[in-house]
């Protein structure tokens, strides 16, 4: 277990490693100078230079990216180019929304997609199935935005029973802001169901189809208890590796529910900082993304190993 | 003698040869009492002052025009919180910095101006008392208003006028004030000369000057010297009725009623104000009841409060336009002709009322908007044409033209583009459109670096100005650094300066009818509209005061029962 | 003359590739069959008739604008309304579809010839190329493809061309990685082995032999990566990068008129989403319905 932790940890440093660097040179590749970005086209030539001299944005890149990286690590994400303020401030900002959000829709998907696919599997190729995992697909593959346009019309505007935007007044209760962040996460819901669905399905047939599992009824055990000893345990474990892949996406990729909802998440602050080529927010917010989907990847595996014995001991050979 | 009479023979007495001039061109009937008050508030003689002069002599009726600027007057409770809806500026709170209107309604939350520009275009004194002109307008004397303090408790100086002033002159600091003041106040010519005194020495004369230092200046708040620009964030230190109570970034501020305000005390307990990112939020804040009133919306995006009786709209015309400029230097545009059938080709009257809800005025190819006073109206409005248009296309031997048109994907500009790509392609001319977004489009603002001001064909949005001094020497004088036509007219350049030197209405409406007919014939640019600025406010609100350069004033609101 | 069958000839079992054309037979057969698939096709087949055929199906020219009729809703002249420029919601919706259907095919095949050439390099040749090109991949994945095809058309510039290049070089690790897995197991077999034998060049031996045999999932991720361009580029639409907006796009021409809705004018935005929904939906019971096929 020892040899195989050591290894992932490895191979997700270098990961990180080669993150950064495509982060960093991938940021560089955005048009447009940066201190002409913040003063604007009309600024004099001579104070754009003289910012960008400020800025340190005339050095080497190599220096540049050393400076950000191992500042990075030290915890000083840098300042903001557009918005005067600390990244950490803005990051940490939008890293909580988005997290809110992100909390509710997991909270949400999770139980029904699951059961959703453990239905499914039971009922192996009868209607119930189909609906569900075609239903699923379905509404899997239409866009964000589709599905959201479709809410905000249905349950903000025809039925005019849920807030349309995703922010609630300052100071609301916790139910409240779970009010209004009802469509925004419904959306995700949406989006997310279908595939979970699937992918337990596939893992609880999997398991249904295994010698243990007819072992344990040949011995006897009610079909019940076959099912949630055994059968369960197997099958999740997918869903935990599929879901730790969308974290990535769930944490940072929402630019299309946050423009929808008008939600300061993580995916509009990035979207906003490549516009202003706003290099030190952006850069920082693409790896805190990255890094959470790498962390999340990482405790997946491991989750996924300790649960599943065959692994572990594959993997110590 | 008649005791008014009397008085008014006073006045004129010790009023200046200018301000006497304005007053005979008012009892003649030659303007009228509109256009009487506002150029007399320009040149610094108070407003009670030019309503008494108008009410004792008579002279012309007003004309219908500006709406008052403000929802109703009417009896309000004491106290209360505004909540104001504004869009988020695309830069931090430094006045020097500032350049978008959700950065404008910002500073001026907390910050005042030597004067302020109401919507009916009329300067109306703040932080300064009054001001004078020396005889040929190249000296302003302004007298600063005492006994003012900051919201931080220091005292109001001269001194800080001249502070504020050399470094928005100042071209290394890249103020967007540079657009207003460039070319006529430099640098440490501001000059002190006693506490209540300042002069400011001009480049040249200069009739408008006092509205270049006005809030129409929106960067021009008066801040205590020793405060360095880039922290007035911190603080939000000025001298106005409200004061800062804590700022977000990105989010909004929240502000209170400054007891020490050397004026009415606001009547507002707070106001607050949130930061949007679009134009729909706000739509649907103020429709929802998370806020009070929107500082602006648009036609387009806002059409859901135009159509709904339960929230006020506050129409300002302005001289908010855009210009369809043609390189007069490169082809298809070098023959005037071709540029003459662009602008034939475009129905006017389906632009103000399919764009603009009619809430628009038209434009006729030169930047003097209706709304200002020296515009000079008995030139004839050109109109839809399409077959003289075709005809001038064939006489200039241009029948079949392809033409790339550059302009960015802000407020209405792409479906402006859109109907000028339908209209030209009426008189067979092909445009293809080009919309990027602003950074891309203005580049570095430079000719060789920038499409705004290399492309043969491009739109440009130009703001709010309550005179058209900066929109004539930087877009038509053959060195104007906006000059995206590369129009260079000898003719125009003298008239120009004949405008801008010009003291008083009757010699600017002489240069202006020159110009307006001069420019109609080359067509370097299609003006095509001059849009109303508008606000919105829930009913129960009262007094809010909009002005068209974005700013508002919410010292005297206040909430019906 | 009748040939009499030579009991002394060798048995002939059916070559590789004709096991192959029976297969596909067999693949074809299902597919002729599974609803899932026709009624993919006929989602995915009306769209392809209206962006081939668009401007003799639209009831109105889709660009011209009548700025005094804007935002009227379904009526007998305008039966999907008419949107911010008086143009005819139908026309558009119909003829919008040609702009996604040329641009997302394109980058799909540039996306899967890219990926399948870097999963069979990777996948033939393993060791230190492919450990690094995967680490590689693996970085590129972990942040979400939304966001890396967003920052790339910041970079470029919305055009056409850009959405091209962008969406293929963005699938192009993902499907690298299926393919990568897919060419593992057949490296493992005898006929990689016998032509390795026979001292055939890499090149050939990925190319000529393992590519035919892998096929297969090559296919099923052209058409499910299809699926997803479709997405990426309605998204990247809706973003605001589209480039000419009097041309009808979908995503383009949803965001264009999305801050309608709160005045109640739903019609330019719901009638361009339930095109893209069906058009999406369709290709992938499409996809779902080749996957299968595969797997039996």
């Amino acid at each position: 277990m020892g040899r195989f932790l050591l290894k992932r940890l490895g191979l997700a440093t270098i990961t990180l490693f080669l993150l950064t660097v495509i982060v960093f040179f991938g940021s560089q590749v955005l048009p447009g100078d940066v201190a002409r970005r913040i003063l604007g086209p009309f600024a004099d030539q001579r104070a754009v230079d003289a910012l960008n001299h400020q800025l340190g944005t005339d050095r080497p890149l190599l220096t540049q990216y050393w400076d950000w990286v191992s500042h990075f690590f030290r915890g000083d994400l840098g300042t903001s180019l557009s918005y005067h303020a600390p990244v950490s401030d803005l990051v940490g900002n939008a890293l909580v929304h988005s997290l809110k959000l992100a909390a509710f829709a997991f909270v949400l998907v999770v139980p029904l997609a699951v059961l959703g696919g453990v239905v499914a599997a039971l009922k192996r190729d009868r209607p119930t199935d189909r609906i569900i995992t075609l239903g699923g697909l379905s509404l899997t593959v239409v866009p964000e935005f589709v599905t959201g346009i479709m809410l905000i019309l249905i349950f903000g505007l025809w039925l005019d029973v849920l807030p349309v935007s995703a922010n609630a007044p300052d100071g609301s209760s916790v139910l409240t802001q779970m009010r209004y962040l009802v469509l925004p996460a419904l959306t995700l819901v949406i989006l997310l169901f279908g595939y979970i669905a699937r992918i337990t399905r596939a893992g609880t047939i999997e398991a249904l189809d295994a010698d243990y599992t007819r072992t344990a009824v040949l011995k006897g055990l009610p079909r019940r208890t076959v099912i949630f000893r055994h059968v369960l345990r197997n099958s999740l474990l997918p869903t935990i590796a599929v879901v730790a892949t969308q974290t990535g996406y769930l944490i940072g990729g929402l630019v299309v529910i946050e423009t929808l909802f008008n939600y300061p998440g993580m995916g509009r602050l990035i979207f906003t900082a490549a516009n202003q080529k706003d290099f030190p927010l952006l850069a920082s917010a693409v790896l805190i993304v990255g890094i959470g989907f790498l962390l999340a990847t990482l405790l997946a595996d491991i989750a996924y190993s300790l649960l599943n014995p065959r692994i572990r001991y594959a993997a110590a050979e | 003698m008649d005791e008014t009479q009397r008085r008014v023979d006073e006045i004129r007495q010790e009023s200046s040869e200018l301000e006497n001039h304005i007053i005979d061109q008012f009892i003649d009937g030659k303007i009228t009492r509109r256009d009487f008050v506002r150029r007399g508030s320009v040149i610094g003689m108070s407003i009670p002052l030019l309503s008494f002069i108008a009410a004792a002599c008579g002279g012309n009726n007003e004309t219908t025009g500006t709406t008052g600027g403000g929802t109703a007057t009417g009896e309000v409770s004491s106290g209360g919180n505004v909540r104001v809806a504004l869009i988020q500026p695309a830069t931090a709170p430094n006045p020097v910095i500032v350049k978008d209107e959700g950065g404008a309604g910002l500073i001026g939350s907390t910050g005042e101006f030597l004067s302020f520009s109401n919507a009916k275009l009329e300067l109306e004194p703040r932080l300064a008392e009054s001001w004078s002109p020396n005889d040929d307008g190249t000296a302003w004397t302004f007298k600063i208003r005492q006994g003012v303090k900051y919201h931080s408790g220091a005292a109001l100086k001269a001194d800080d006028v001249k502070t504020v002033f050399d470094t928005l002159s100042d071209p290394k600091n890249s103020s967007n004030a540079l657009s207003a003041l460039g070319g006529v106040l430099s640098p440490g010519n501001t000059e002190v000369v006693d506490d209540a005194t300042v002069v400011f020495h001009l480049d040249g004369p200069n009739g408008n000057f006092p509205t270049l230092v006005s809030s129409a200046n929106y960067n021009a708040i008066i801040i205590p010297s020793n405060l360095d620009p880039a922290d007035w964030g911190k603080t939000f230190d000025g001298t106005g009725p409200f004061k800062l109570e804590k700022f977000t970034p990105k989010v909004g501020a929240t502000f209170v009623r400054f007891d020490g305000y050397w004026g009415e005390k606001a009547n507002p307990d707070r106001m607050e104000i949130k930061l949007y990112d679009d134009e729909a939020p706000m739509v649907n804040a103020i429709k929802g009841n998370e806020v009070d009133f929107v500082e602006h919306f648009s036609v387009s995006g806002g059409k859901a409060l135009l159509d709904d009786p339960s929230v006020t709209v506050i129409a300002i015309r302005t001289a908010t336009h855009r210009q369809l400029h043609m390189r007069t230097d490169k082809d298809p545009f070098t023959d005037k002709r071709v540029r003459q059938a662009i602008a034939l080709s475009m129905d006017r009257n389906a632009l103000v009322d399919g764009l603009w809800e009619g809430k628009a005025d038209i434009g006729n190819d030169s930047p003097f908007a209706p709304v200002y006073p020296s515009t000079d109206t008995s030139v004839a409005q050109r109109e839809q044409n399409l077959d003289q248009a075709k005809q001038l296309l064939a006489d200039a031997g241009q029948s079949n033209l392809t033409v790339e048109l550059n302009t960015w994907n802000g407020f209405e500009i792409p479906d402006l583009a859109q109907l000028v790509k339908q209209y030209a392609s009426q008189i067979g001319v092909t445009i293809n459109l080009k919309i990027t977004d602003a950074g891309t489009y203005y580049g570095d603002a430079v000719f060789g670096k920038s499409p705004w001001l290399d492309s043969v064909m491009g739109i440009t949005d130009y703001g709010h100005r309550p005179v058209p001094n900066v929109y004539l020497s930087s877009v038509y004088t053959s060195k104007g650094t906006w000059n995206a036509a590369h129009f260079k007219n000898p003719q125009a350049d003298q008239l120009i300066s004949e405008y801008i030197g010009a003291l008083d209405l009757d010699s600017q409406r002489v240069a202006a009818k020159k110009l307006q007919e001069l420019l109609l014939d080359e067509t370097p640019v299609v003006i095509p509209y001059f849009y109303n600025f508008l606000s919105a406010a829930v009913p129960k609100l009262k007094n809010a005061v909009s002005a068209a350069t974005g700013q508002f004033d919410l010292s005297r609101a206040g909430f019906t029962s | 003359m009748t040939v009499v069958q030579d009991p002394t000839a060798p048995i002939t079992v059916p070559s590789a590739p004709d096991q192959a054309a029976i297969a596909r037979r067999e693949r074809l057969r299902f597919l002729r069959r599974s609803p899932t698939f026709l009624i993919g096709c006929a989602l995915v087949g009306i769209w392809v008739i209206c962006a081939i055929f668009g401007n003799l199906i639209a009831p109105h020219d889709p660009e011209f604008p009548d700025v005094l009729n804007k935002l009227v809703g379904p009526s007998g002249e305008h039966i999907f309304g008419t949107d911010r420029l008086g143009r005819d919601v139908l026309s558009r919706v119909i003829v919008g579809a040609r702009s996604v259907l040329v641009i997302a095919p394109i980058a799909t095949l540039l996306g899967t010839v890219l990926g399948t050439a870097i999963g069979l390099v990777t996948g033939y040749y393993r060791g230190l190329v492919d450990e690094a090109t995967m680490r590689v991949v693996d970085a590129v994945l972990a942040i979400p493809l939304i966001i890396t095809s967003l920052l790339a058309v910041v970079a470029l510039g919305p055009s056409r061309v850009t959405l091209i290049l962008v969406i293929g070089f963005v699938f192009a690790p993902i499907i690298a990685k299926t393919v990568r897995a897919a060419v593992l197991g057949e490296a493992q077999l005898e006929y990689v082995e016998a032509a390795r034998l026979r001292n055939e060049r890499g090149l050939y031996v990925m190319f000529a032999e393992i590519l035919p045999n892998v096929m297969g999932p090559v296919i099923v991720e052209f058409t499910v990566r299809l699926g997803y361009a479709i997405f990426t580029i309605a998204t990247l639409s809706f973003l605001g990068f589209g480039a000419d907006p009097s041309i009808p796009d979908w995503g383009q021409d949803i965001s264009q008129h999305y801050q309608f809705i709160s005045g109640d004018v739903w019609w330019p935005v719901l009638f361009p989403s339930l095109a893209i929904a069906t058009l999406i939906v369709g290709i992938n019971l499409v996809a779902d319905a080749i996957a299968q096929s595969f797997e039996r």
